[in-house]
């Protein structure tokens, strides 16, 4: 069972950097509890100071929307982290999570995590390198958002062929960053079909001219003595008029 | 010295709405700040005055009477900046430099002043005094629709021709020929205007279209709205309703006849 929580732990964002021996310990060291279905695991407005790994079943994170019912804001299964950040921030828990099934979930103290920084001086500098990549990747897709947001007022699309695959890509990641994006993508694309949509719906009006009864009916109205004096009057007064 | 401008606004067929386009095109150009005058040919049917909401038995003399040496110009002169009435757009005209110039050239009329020789001249004397005398800026005539010989001459002594024309075959088969006696008359500035436009219709497209068919710029694309057939005359409704978008299109027709040197 140690071997899978070290597997996880590779797998979780923070630890990306640290090496397997510390990842060792810190399997050693994380606690295993038990869930029965419906028990409260991390509840809204506590001290967060663990992080927990799910080994077995599923837990669902609820948050209460403004009529006070439950809200689903997500599920989580085995291999699946929560709470990571509580380790370094120990911010309040900003949603509670409730066990769905009977489950089994691997606890990791602060305190416990906090002895291991202290012993090895090159964890907290792999830690501080996961989360500036992790920033670099945020702050780039934040660029990017800006970028599209842009184009998009100006009406300019063209960015929604060539991106796709560069966010289909970050579909897996979980970070918050990515899903943004993906988002934001599928609104630009919904918004760009629409207008297409509507572009489509504005007809196009072609109309002929028939030359030969256009001369036929300027010359019977210019034919006319009374058209001859006109113009001869009118060239006339224009003369006139624009030697002022 | 002639300085001010003569508009004549025309279409091939009747019903194109050139009476609503001269009111609130001369209504906007007042507004701009101009000297601005309007020869309303059509005092029998409801024309520009029901648009200026002026009641037909208080105009007194005509222009007739003008060309017949009976009346001064001075005496036909309406002016609307004072006697602005009902409705709340054309309330704002109080006080701007507008002059409404009735006349009824039309129908038996028009053979009478024919026969009596009141010709090109005669009629150009009278536009002419009516700028001076006034000051004007701008003379706005709202013309018979076709080509008749009174819509000729008023062709040929106009220094702007706005063209107004219904997105349709047969009104751009007339308008072609109306365009074409335009440049035979040396109409310096030729200007179109399209109205009652169907709001599905690609107006970007279209512009190119007829501008393409024509060589003349298209000031504006006037849609068809039920709010302007629903209001046309009990206000001018550029100014009872400046944000909808006929008066929006209407507007960039009037910054056009300003534009023209
Ligand atoms: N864009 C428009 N949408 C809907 N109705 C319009 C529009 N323009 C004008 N109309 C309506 O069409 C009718 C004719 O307009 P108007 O009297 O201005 O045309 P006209 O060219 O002067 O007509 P005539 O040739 O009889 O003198 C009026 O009832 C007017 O309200
Ligand atoms: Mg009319």
């Amino acid at each position: 069972m140690k071997s899978d929580v070290l597997n996880q732990l590779q797998k979780t964002a923070i630890f990306k950097n640290v090496s397997d021996d510390i990842l060792a310990e810190v399997a050693i060291k994380a606690s295993t509890r038990k869930l029965a279905k419906d028990e409260v695991l991390i509840r809204k407005g506590e001290k967060g100071d663990s992080l927990f790994l799910i080994h077995d079943g599923w837990v669902k994170i609820v948050t209460v929307d403004s009529k006070g019912d439950e809200l689903i804001i997500n599920k989580c299964g085995p291999g699946e982290t929560i709470g990571e950040m509580a380790l370094l921030d120990g911010e309040t828990r900003s949603a509670t999570v409730i066990a769905l099934t009977e489950s089994e979930v691997l606890e990791l103290k602060q305190d416990v995590f906090e002895e291991i920084l202290k012993q090895r001086s090159d964890v907290p500098l792999a830690i501080i390198r996961s989360y500036s990549e992790r920033l670099r990747f945020s702050t780039t897709y934040i660029e990017k958002a800006i970028d599209w947001s842009q184009k998009t007022a100006e009406g300019d699309y063209s960015f929604v062929e060539q991106i796709q695959p560069l966010v289909e890509g970050a579909g897996s990641n979980d970070d918050k960053a990515a899903q943004l994006l993906s988002a934001f993508f599928a609104m630009v694309r919904r918004v760009k079909e629409r207008e297409d949509g509507l572009k489509q719906q504005l007809e196009k009006l072609t109309f002929e001219i028939d030359q030969a009864r256009r001369k036929q009916e300027f010359d019977e109205i210019t034919s006319t003595e009374f058209y001859a004096n006109l113009k001869e009057q009118a060239r006339a007064l224009r003369q006139k008029r624009a030697q002022g | 010295m002639n300085k001010g401008k003569i508009v004549s606004i025309h279409s091939f067929r009747g019903g194109t709405g050139k009476s609503n386009t001269t009111a609130n095109l001369a209504a906007q150009v007042a507004m701009a700040g101009k000297r601005v005058g309007v020869v309303d040919t059509d005092i029998q049917s409801p024309g520009i005055h029901v648009l200026f909401g002026l009641d037909e038995t208080k105009m007194g003399k005509t222009m007739n009477d003008f060309l017949h040496g009976k009346a001064t110009i001075r005496e036909i002169g309406f002016s609307i900046g004072e006697h602005s009435s009902g409705g709340e757009g054309r309330a704002k005209l109080a006080g701007k430099n507008l002059w409404l110039f009735p006349s009824s050239i039309r129908g038996r009329e028009i053979s009478q002043i024919l026969k009596e020789g009141i010709d090109f001249n005669l009629l150009n004397e009278g536009l002419q005094k009516t700028i001076t005398e006034f000051d004007l800026d701008y003379l706005f005539i709202d013309t018979h629709p076709g080509l008749n010989e009174e819509t000729l001459l008023s062709i040929a002594t106009s220094d702007i021709l706005i063209i107004i024309l219904r997105p349709d075959n047969q009104d751009l088969q007339g308008t072609s020929v109306t365009v074409d006696i335009a440049r035979s008359l040396d109409v310096p500035n030729l200007l179109l205007m399209v109205n009652k436009a169907l709001p599905k219709y690609d107006f970007v497209e279209l512009k190119r279209e007829i501008e393409d068919k024509f060589n003349a710029p298209v000031t504006g694309i006037l849609p068809l709205s039920f709010d302007l057939a629903d209001n046309a005359s009990n206000d001018l409704f550029s100014l009872r309703f400046p944000d909808h978008d006929w008066s929006k299109a209407l507007r960039g027709v009037a910054k056009a006849v300003l534009a023209v040197e």
